[in-house]
């Protein structure tokens, strides 16, 4: 029995359904192969979506067409701008989610995409001939092939649950590991590893003593995530709460701390820093009298909720006796336990640009495969591998998001170039370029570059047409409109600008300074009408705050274009380089950059070591001229 | 292959000679090299000029020649400049060209832009690639001699600083939903304007350093007739400046190269300083002027005891002629000389040592590590200025941020590299980081 796709994507999580949608709406005949269809758009972990650097995933993901932000409008039961006060570069929108809801709309997503068909059977083998994959084994020994294949299997490869001194094999609390088709990937040279993450135990919401902590409500007025998006969307909006851990919570912690299996070294796999169990934090910083944990309702048609801060593979009853001593816990009851799983990673310094294996032909990984943590950075790395699978069975050029140009970019060149030692999340402090690449100017960045692909709609394309052309015709407005000293009063000029107008001012250079914003020209009517769509005005605002640093990055930006055009051929030997070191020699081989520009960001690289390639890249190109 | 940026080097060795060339190539090569000469430079036309600073003060005479692209050693639009072999001359003009916009170049990139643009042969290959390896690998042993001792330990200081307070500003911009405590903005304000202070003077220090190689100016001022001449020659120990009793006489600036403790001096005589003069001696006045704001040390005579005014921190204030006045005519903070006679001369030498901060034992590495050091350091200060600005005026934090960002990029030139992860390892030890 053998069904013909042209691209297969193993895994239905947060990767897996963007690449599917990615790669059928380029028009891609495409495979979605699940263990379960019931868990298709599960989120894992805690029930939120967005958050600081995370949120600018989302919003790429959304200007490319995909699924995320708008599931998460869709779902989203607490909506809240992070770093409001803050520059605009750092600002965040975070939507706590309906569980359930979010699920949903995925599943409601892929149902209806064209030319996207979903398969419900675990994937044991995948088919390779001549170092090239053509398709997957099923359980049932179903063979499917196709010219690309994506891994986006999360967690489940040799997935391990951890919980006290028991362990298990387990993708997931409820659901099997995938050990058949790990032993097989470890056959392959991919080089294979090991890492870890954990969760907080559940916990039933009807037994919390909420007047014990602190309520949390959402903004107002509420934020969207797509761009496409609509407050009307979201349905009823609900609180979190914050409780705090206290001095019994920790000495309970302690007390068992040899039956941590992180501890009493059964887990080997590295946890992420920023992520910490609750028996690190106390580890760690043993001078804290208490942690925050933060109350997350799960949906509106469930009474558990996740209490974020309380990771933990402690056995139950340490969990219980810790749980118990929490202000507002005191008798609440378990839902589910907290647990540790361990699990296989590659090494993303076996992937190329475009997050196909080098060692393999058409076999693409995505997710937390490539040692990241996170449902943002799974869907992103999802939605690249989706368009390059696609890509593949076009037989057109692969698509490389850059440094300067999106956090996704920022975030696979940091994955291929530099690899990962702990679950890898995004920060904004990753990017150089973070001025340049905001939450507000995600769709200005990549609506083109989707409309090109294919990947999105009319309505978005046209939506996306009004507001570029808008802000560009009112730009130049501003920068052509003259106030004059005579337009206003000395105590005008004081009140609306900071000082009274001695001379003529463009309405763009006064929107520079500090005290003014475009609503400050609401005043002067002669000068009017002016726009009103609150995204144009934000725009406008933005661009004439950071004017002086736009101009900064985009000149570094330029600098480096040189390196970035520079092509380093796949079959490149390093070893005919003269005057490299050993030590850079070896970086080089391993990772085969792709670019000048990425070879350039490899540990170790000097720029002495940059120019020999650059010479000797040219050398070569004119013996072959 | 198009460079972005415009690059500069001598050409010729370094040293006395009779004639060195500076070269700059890229983009910028040919406005920069119109504004160094004050003049519009024809295709390959040898012209006669002046080489200016950028307080247009004349540093030299020579040859200024323009090759556009790609018909140029490198393929881009070159200018090359011929001055006097004279360190002093050529290392001033280098400092003007930074000042312009051309960095100076690193070893071998002169050949690499040329084989780049194809205008070497293929054969010149294995040479160019030996050239930049061993440029590197000088510049690393330059780099390793100056990471040695105090600068290095310094640079590592403020790095910590800088580090420290990066920590904190990454984790509220990151981590601003965690329960942590980061310093305030007027904290960080005190700590940056601390830093700034460290980078001042770390600055200044390494700004005498690279003094000893390239020498100091000493300009000689005072009203007329107060025997400025007299003290030149003496200094000199020859006659170059024609003296006489009559006010004015000294109508431009007359320079002489001189060692005083083993170090190299451009020493400037120049016209008194008074307000009734013709028109030639006014000339003569605007260039002491510039010569005196461009001066690392002025040498105030005087020859009257009631004649002093207050001095400046680079100034030395003598008095000159004692011996036509009484001992008990002396004041205090003025070195006593007679130029006639030569008393009090060797306290005035000993004086402009230490005026330079200078102790002549220690030899420094080669000039060209330690001017890029300079460099970096000044980018640094640069950023923590603006950085502190930001602070004052309340900007958004994420400006601070890239201001701290492009500081500590600047001393990683400096110090080596340092990687957003690394930034990261900072924040997770120093904070309880994660929900």
């Amino acid at each position: 029995m053998q069904q013909e796709f042209e691209v297969i994507i193993v895994g239905g999580g947060h990767a897996g359904t963007e690449a599917a949608l990615a790669s059928a709406r380029m028009g891609v005949k495409t495979l979605l192969l699940t263990q379960n269809i019931e868990t298709i758009g599960q989120m894992s972990c805690n029930p939120a979506i967005g958050g600081i650097g995370k949120s600018h995933l989302v919003k790429e993901i959304d200007a490319m067409g995909g699924a995320m932000a708008h599931a998460a409008d869709l779902a989203g039961i607490q909506f809240r701008v992070l770093n409001r006060r803050k520059g605009p570069a750092v600002r965040a929108t975070r939507a706590q989610t309906d569980r359930a809801l979010y699920r949903q709309t995925i599943r409601t997503l892929v149902e209806n995409q064209e030319n996207l068909s979903i398969f419900q059977q675990e994937v044991d083998d995948i088919i390779v001939e001549n170092e090239t994959v053509k398709g997957v084994v099923t359980r049932m020994g179903l063979r499917f092939t196709a010219h690309a294949v994506v891994l986006t299997v999360g967690t489940f490869l040799g997935g391990c649950i951890h919980v006290g001194e028991q362990n298990f094999k387990g993708g997931r609390a409820g659901d099997a590991a995938s050990i058949k088709l790990a032993d097989r990937l470890r056959e392959q040279p991919l080089g294979v590893d090991r890492l870890k993450t954990g969760t907080p135990p559940r916990i039933d919401g009807r037994s919390i003593d909420y007047s014990k902590t602190e309520e949390q409500p959402g903004d107002n007025p509420t934020p969207v995530l797509s761009f496409m998006g609509n407050v009307k969307q979201h349905p009823q909006q609900v609180s979190c709460h914050i409780t705090y851990t206290n001095q019994t919570s920790h000495e309970i912690i302690r007390a068992s701390m040899h039956k941590s299996p992180i501890y009493s070294g059964a887990i080997q796999g590295v946890g992420p820093r920023y992520c910490p169990s609750i028996e690190d934090k106390v580890t760690r910083f043993a001078d804290r009298d208490r942690h925050q944990v933060f109350i997350e309702p799960e949906g509106l048609n469930t009474h558990e909720v996740y209490p974020n801060g309380i990771s933990t593979s402690l056995p139950y009853d340490v969990q219980l006796d810790m749980v118990h001593s929490i202000a507002g816990l005191e008798n609440c009851h378990i839902t589910r336990p907290g647990y540790a799983i361990e699990y296989d990673y590659f090494n993303p310094m076996g992937l190329k640009a475009n997050l196909e294996t080098k060692s393999l032909t058409g076999l693409f990984f995505a997710g937390q495969i490539n040692g990241t943590t996170g449902y943002e950075e799974a869907g992103a790395q999802g939605l690249m591998a989706g368009i390059n699978a696609a890509r593949t069975v076009q037989q057109k050029e692969p698509v490389i998001l850059r440094r300067d140009q999106a956090y996704i970019g920022v975030m696979i060149d940091d994955l291929i170039t530099r690899g990962t030692q702990e679950p890898y999340r995004m920060f904004t402090s990753r990017a150089e370029y973070r001025l340049v690449l905001r939450e507000d100017n995600a769709d200005l960045r990549l609506t083109l570059l989707a409309q090109e692909l294919g990947l999105i709609d009319t309505l978005r394309w046209e939506r996306f047409c009004w507001k570029k052309e808008t802000i560009e015709k009112e730009q130049s407005r501003l920068d052509n409109t003259f106030v004059q000293p005579s337009h206003v009063s000395k105590a005008q000029g004081e009140n609306l600008f900071g000082s009274s107008l001695e001379r003529e001012y463009s309405m763009s250079n006064l929107l520079r300074r500090p005290e003014v914003s475009y609503k400050t020209f609401a005043e002067l009517e002669q000068f009017g009408p002016y726009m009103e769509d609150r995204e144009v005005i934000e725009q406008l605002d933005i661009q004439a705050k950071y004017a002086g640093y736009m101009q900064r990055q985009n000149a570094e930006i330029q600098k480096s274009k040189r390196l970035e055009d520079t092509v380093i051929p796949n079959e490149f030997n390093y070893a005919n380089v003269k005057g490299l070191s050993n030590e850079v020699l070896q970086k080089l081989s391993t990772v085969k950059p792709s670019t000048v520009s990425q070879a350039s960001r490899i540990s170790g690289m000097t720029p002495a070591a940059v120019s020999l390639l650059l010479v000797h890249l040219k050398g070569q190109s004119r013996k072959q001229a | 292959m198009e460079s972005t940026d415009t690059i500069c080097a001598l050409a010729t060795p370094t040293g006395n000679a009779g004639v060195a060339v500076i070269r700059i190539s890229g983009p910028l090569a040919l406005p920069i090299g119109e504004q160094i000469t004050d003049k519009r430079l024809k295709p390959r036309y040898a012209h006669f000029v002046s080489f200016y600073d950028h307080h247009k003060a004349t540093l030299d005479e020579g040859i200024a020649i323009y090759f556009p692209k790609p018909n140029s050693f490198t393929g881009e639009d070159v200018v090359e400049l011929h001055p006097h072999a004279n360190p002093y001359i050529y290392q001033h003009l280098l400092t003007t060209l930074n000042k312009l916009g051309a960095r100076l170049a690193i070893a071998g990139e002169f050949s690499e832009r040329a084989f780049l643009n194809g205008k070497m042969d293929l054969t010149q290959l294995e040479a160019i690639a030996d050239l930049i390896t061993s440029g590197s690998e000088q510049a690393a042993r330059s780099a390793v001699l100056s990471m040695q001792g105090k600068f290095s330990k310094q640079v590592q200081e403020i790095l910590q600083q800088l580090i420290l307070i990066r920590t904190h500003i990454e984790a509220s911009l990151d981590f601003s939903e965690e329960d942590i405590e980061v310093e305030t903005r007027s904290k960080m304000g005190e700590e940056l304007t601390i830093l700034n202070q460290t980078l001042e003077k770390l600055f200044i220090a390494a700004q005498q350093g690279v003094q000893l190689q390239k020498g100091a100016t000493i300009v000689l001022t005072g009203r007329p007739n107060v025997g400025k001449s007299s003290l030149f020659n003496a200094l000199c120990a020859e006659d170059r400046a024609i003296v006489t009793n009559i006010p004015g006489t000294t109508r431009d600036v007359v320079r002489a190269d001189i060692q005083i403790g083993g170090l190299p001096i451009q020493l400037l005589d120049t016209a008194g300083i008074r307000e009734q003069a013709e028109l030639v001696e006014q000339e003569g006045i605007s260039r002491a002027h510039s010569a005196i704001e461009t001066a690392d040390l002025i040498i105030h005579v005087v020859d009257k005891p009631q004649s002093i005014l207050t001095s400046k921190s680079n100034e030395i204030i003598v008095l000159n002629k004692i011996d036509l006045m009484d001992a008990t005519e002396t004041i205090r903070d003025a070195i006593q000389v007679s130029a006639k006679t030569g008393e009090g001369l060797k306290q005035l030498q000993d004086q402009i040592t230490i005026a330079l901060g200078i102790t002549i034992q220690n030899q420094e590495p080669p000039f060209s590590a330690r001017i890029r050091h300079l460099e970096a350091l000044k980018r640094s200060k640069h950023a923590v200025q603006t950085a502190t600005q930001h602070i004052q005026h309340s900007s958004p934090i994420e400006l601070v941020a890239e201001e701290l960002r492009l500081a500590q990029q600047s001393l990683a030139e400096i110090t080596g590299d340092f990687t957003p992860d690394d930034l990261l390892d900072y924040v997770f030890r120093e904070f309880c980081i994660g929900k």
